[in-house]
């Protein structure tokens, strides 16, 4: 009888771990910036509601993510508890910077926000319109300068994309870059360049007030509450998004794969998760399982033959 | 309502005891985590945030306006006394800061850093409260040629941190300049001097640069003195506080600092370091002991100190009426920001006034509590000097390496440390100048690719450079602090030998 | 402290430190050089492209060389106190310590390392007190930052062993 109960304790013990994983997640920006603030949300969520005892978060900041991914993908190797989190830039970072490591090194897992990326003008801007910004693009597109984050980001690529899609040579663009949104949003607004593109939560607040005019959207559908249609409305086959996705380590067994995507599933619809959305004002995307594996492939090889076009990649 | 009665409303429940309480806690706090060397205000903020959420809305914001003045202000003590600064806004607070404290005055570098950083925060802060959508449509104003103009006159005051060589400043500039290129380059996103190193790509970071110099190299060379050095430092020499004399050479700097701090700060992309080297320049043209620059001249941190403070309210000038985060630290308080409910914006004012001045009620506050927390600190902290060496070093490198392992804890940035912390010291050795590196490390991309993107906007017209208004004005400034100290040597030089002759005998 | 430059007939010769530090700064010249000149110039619309400022900055680093030994040969370079290198050795020996030690030790034993090393070098030889003592004042900096906190720093055996 004693042995019995001091087996079941053991026994109980023991298998305690299978019930809530110890996550620990690699967030590869420096503290503060977007995808800190991810991994630090999952980790109060993970905890909140139960699906994890302890959560860690380990920073490993540097070249668009890319130094996080390799470290990551070398040193985790098969372990069912780390998770990374990642997103569109680095798809773009990998590519640009020759990152020896890339996604296909590591276990995508989930989708979890997204965000459109929007072209803005100036109010004073004569450009009304996506049709007018084409027709001055055709006309001179050294005149046109675009106003967006570092060469070979997301907003980078949009540019590409829409000339090409404009039928205008993309290594044509005049494309300025700035660090990070803030300066560019300055630049916009000073009037210093033609167009913005950047996030839309970055450019809201600005489009809202009427001291910028949205022309259009990347995604696939419009942003709520705003008055622009998407790129694909406007008569350009063009759809980007800005996502943010979390992966797990590189060698995993079919059952730990389901385990942590079981764990992530339930993270994205608890209420913890949702209101998190809310307060940051992020958009809610998730997608997991074959269709991301496909959504993520989709993007890579757009990203590779765009970054060419530019003449970013060779 | 209108502005005032907002503002007195803040006032009203900012100052209830609980929440004065909170203030005193954010701006310890704050100072506390700031004061150690390679921790940025960037970095204490983003620590410290989380402990406000646990509060109520109005005390969190009050909280966190305390522990966001306490982390800027902070970096300045180790500066002055220790020759540590951690962060790029102190660097020439160390410069005239650290000789004053060497003197046995760090008690007055102290009083007057801290009084100049109220001085600025207070004038700042109203201003924010008052002519914030003024300050942000000339900030606005500057575009790529404008900044580029604006780093001119930067480039040319620098020469005010060089030392007793021009030759020995130019070359530490360039230094800097050259460690500068290492990366990714932003406008083209090629790599640059990274030698395929991956942690190479996003360059060096300003804080592992200046920690490493300062506090790394200050640690080898004091400690390369072996037994000549004294083991203690004599801490005060005459007053603690300041004498009349000391106030009588701070309060102009304190002014001009917060009026060169507040509009630099605001725009998009200056930043309470460029406005630290602009005044600290100022100063010096200005004193009329411009002698005692480099030799520990009240003015040099008088100056710099209320600069950076300034420009501390002067960043929440685009962060609140643009949602523009300019500043790394700007970034992580909009996330801040969203916690409160608070959505930074061009409607904020409009939309969200009682938290708008709450905000502002709540700086004010935590601006007052910073003095009454340091000046009566001040004896405390000079005290440091007293600690016997060995520990006091040893436990400067922990604190030093904490910083940098914290931000990124990777085996290579440690080495960067270790490597640019030996440079640092040979650089002592041989006399070289130890700011303009860092200098160099932040102005030098600014200034290229300002240049660039101009250049690029008016599709490779030199023109543009010169003919917007502003730019002119900023380079015509440049032109002069070039030619006036040139011509004003060579009128005196004459001057001075015969003055020289005289004295021999 | 380089008043009268003028002094004496020794200072006639020329200072060796200035001259290596002109060839240190043609060394990092010629690198910054080669590197520019491998860039492709995708100049996109300015004139002034990623290769640029590069070269500028080597040619002026060259031109201060050139300044430097002239310096050199002048005797404009100030005189140098003289320097003890064991404390600067004990110290790098305590971050190179830290370096290595952080990953597999733990941020607590490492920069204790550092602690002891660096009191070392100024002085304090008895390791039977600065080396726990060290630790204990880096573990006490590792549980505030990284429990209370939340700065991820790394963690060793010793850490383990209470959080």
């Amino acid at each position: 009888m004693k042995q019995f109960f001091l087996a079941s304790i053991l026994a109980g013990a023991m298998a305690l771990p299978a019930f809530a994983t110890d996550y620990t997640i690699l967030a590869p920006a420096g503290p503060g910036g977007g995808w800190d603030q991810t991994a630090r949300s999952l980790q109060t969520a993970l905890q909140d509601e139960g699906i994890s005892e302890r959560v860690q978060v380990v920073n490993v900041p540097g070249a668009g993510g890319t130094i996080g991914l390799a470290q990551f993908a070398s040193q985790q190797k098969g372990k069912a508890d780390a998770l990374i989190v990642g997103g569109y830039v680095m798809v773009g970072a990998i590519l640009t910077n020759k990152s020896p490591v890339s996604l296909q090194d590591v276990t995508p897992i989930a989708r979890l926000t997204g965000e459109s990326v929007a072209l803005v003008v100036p109010a004073a801007s004569p450009l009304m319109s996506v049709a007018d910004l084409v027709t001055a693009l055709k006309a001179d597109p050294g005149s046109v300068s675009w106003g967006g984050g570092s060469a070979g980001g997301v907003d980078h690529i949009l540019a590409g994309l829409f000339a090409k899609a404009a039928d205008v040579d993309p290594t044509k663009i005049n494309y300025i870059a700035f660090s990070g949104g803030g300066e560019a949003l300055a630049a916009i607004l000073g009037s210093q360049v033609t167009v913005g593109v950047s996030g839309y939560g970055e450019f809201e607040a600005q489009i809202k007030a009427g001291t910028l005019r949205l022309l259009a959207t990347s995604g696939d559908a419009r942003v709520p509450g705003a008055d622009a249609p998407t790129l694909t409305e406007a008569g350009l086959d063009v759809v980007v998004q800005n996502w943010r996705m979390v992966a797990a380590a590189p060698g995993l067994s079919d059952e730990q794969k389901a385990a942590v995507t079981a764990d992530i599933q339930k993270l994205a619809t608890s209420k913890t998760w949702q209101d998190m959305l809310k307060t940051k004002n992020w958009q809610d995307t998730y997608l997991s399982g074959a269709e991301f594996d496909a959504q993520l492939a989709k993007d890579i090889s757009s990203t590779e033959a765009i970054l060419k076009d530019i003449g970013l990649v060779q | 309502m209108n502005t005032f009665e907002y503002l007195l409303q803040g006032f009203a429940v900012a100052s209830q005891p609980m929440y004065l309480f909170y203030a005193l806690i954010g701006v310890t706090l704050g100072t506390l985590v700031g004061v150690l060397p390679g921790i940025g205000p960037a970095l204490t903020v983003a620590l410290l945030l989380p402990v406000t959420y646990q509060l109520d809305p109005g005390g969190s914001l009050i909280m966190f306006a305390g522990i966001y003045y306490g982390g800027m202000y902070g970096g300045s003590t180790t500066s002055i006394l220790l020759n540590t600064p951690g962060e790029s806004a102190s660097i020439v607070t160390a410069l005239e800061g650290n000789k004053m404290a060497r003197a046995g005055r760090g008690g007055p570098a102290l009083a007057t850093a801290a009084i100049g950083s109220f001085v600025a925060g207070l004038f700042a802060t109203i201003a924010l409260a008052f002519i914030a959508p003024y300050i942000v449509k000339f900030a606005l104003a500057f575009g790529p040629r404008e900044y580029f103009a604006l780093m001119v006159l930067a480039f040319v005051t620098v020469s005010a941190a060089f030392g007793d060589s021009t030759l020995r400043g130019l070359t530490s500039l360039f230094i800097g300049l050259a460690l500068a290129i290492i990366g990714i380059d932003q406008l083209t996103g090629q790599t640059r001097l990274a030698f395929d190193v991956p942690d190479l790509l996003d360059g060096i970071e300003v804080t592992t640069l200046a920690v490493a110099m300062f506090a790394i190299g200050e640690t080898l060379f004091v400690a390369a003195q072996g037994k000549r050095a004294p083991d203690k430092v004599e801490a005060v020499k005459g007053s603690l506080w300041m004498s009349k004399e000391d106030w009588k050479r701070s309060w102009k700097p304190w002014l001009r600092g917060t009026a060169i701090g507040f509009p630099i700060g605001a725009m998009p992309a200056g930043g309470a370091d460029v406005s630290s080297f602009l005044s600290y320049s100022t100063e010096k043209q200005f004193s009329k002991h411009p002698e005692e620059f480099g030799h520990g001249a009240i003015e040099g941190v008088a100056g710099p100190e209320a600069a950076n403070n300034a420009s501390a309210a002067g960043t929440l000038v685009p962060l609140l009426t643009l949602g523009l985060p300019t500043t790394a630290t700007a970034a992580i308080m909009l996330a801040g920001f969203q916690q409160f409910g608070l959505q930074p914006g061009p409607l904020l004012f409009a939309t969200n006034p009682e938290l708008v001045w709450g905000l502002i009620a709540s700086l004010l506050i935590a601006n007052f509590m910073l003095l009454v927390l340091n000046l009566p600190l001040i004896g405390l902290w000079v005290r440091l000097l007293t600690i016997p060496k060995p520990w006091l070093y040893a436990g400067i490198l922990v604190f030093a390496t904490l910083g940098t392992i914290g931000a990124n804890p990777s085996v290579f940035e440690l080495g960067m440390l270790l490597t640019f912390g030996l440079l640092g010291y040979f650089m002592r050795v041989f006399g070289y100048p130890i700011a303009p590196v860092v200098v160099g490390l932040i102005l030098g991309p600014m200034a290229e690719q300002q240049l660039r993107r101009a250049l690029a906007i008016s599709q490779g017209d030199f023109s543009v450079l010169v003919t917007s208004p502003i730019a002119a004005g900023l380079l015509l400034l440049a032109a002069l602090a070039l030619i006036v100290p040139l011509v004003l040597r060579a009128r005196g030089r004459g001057d001075v030998l015969t003055k020289m002759a005289t004295d021999e005998d | 402290m380089n008043e009268a430059p003028v002094k004496q007939a020794e200072e006639r010769r020329p200072d060796w430190a200035a001259l290596a530090i002109a060839a240190v700064l043609v060394v990092i010249a010629l690198v910054i050089f080669l590197d520019a000149s491998r860039l492709r110039e995708m100049m996109g619309y300015s004139p002034v492209g990623p290769a640029s400022v590069p070269m500028a900055i080597a040619g002026a680093l060259v031109v201060l060389a050139i300044w430097t030994v002239f310096a050199g040969f002048r005797g404009d370079f100030p005189k140098r106190e003289h320097q003890e290198i064991a404390p600067v050795a004990w110290i790098v020996g305590g971050l190179a310590a830290q370096m290595l030690l952080l990953t597999t030790a733990g941020f607590s034993i490492a920069t204790g390392m550092l602690f002891a090393l660096t009191a070392a070098g100024f002085g304090k030889r008895k390791f039977w007190i600065s080396i726990p003592l060290g630790i204990v004042i880096s573990f006490v900096v590792w549980a505030v930052f990284s429990q209370l906190l939340k700065l991820s720093l790394p963690a060793g055996p010793l850490e383990q062993l209470f959080f």
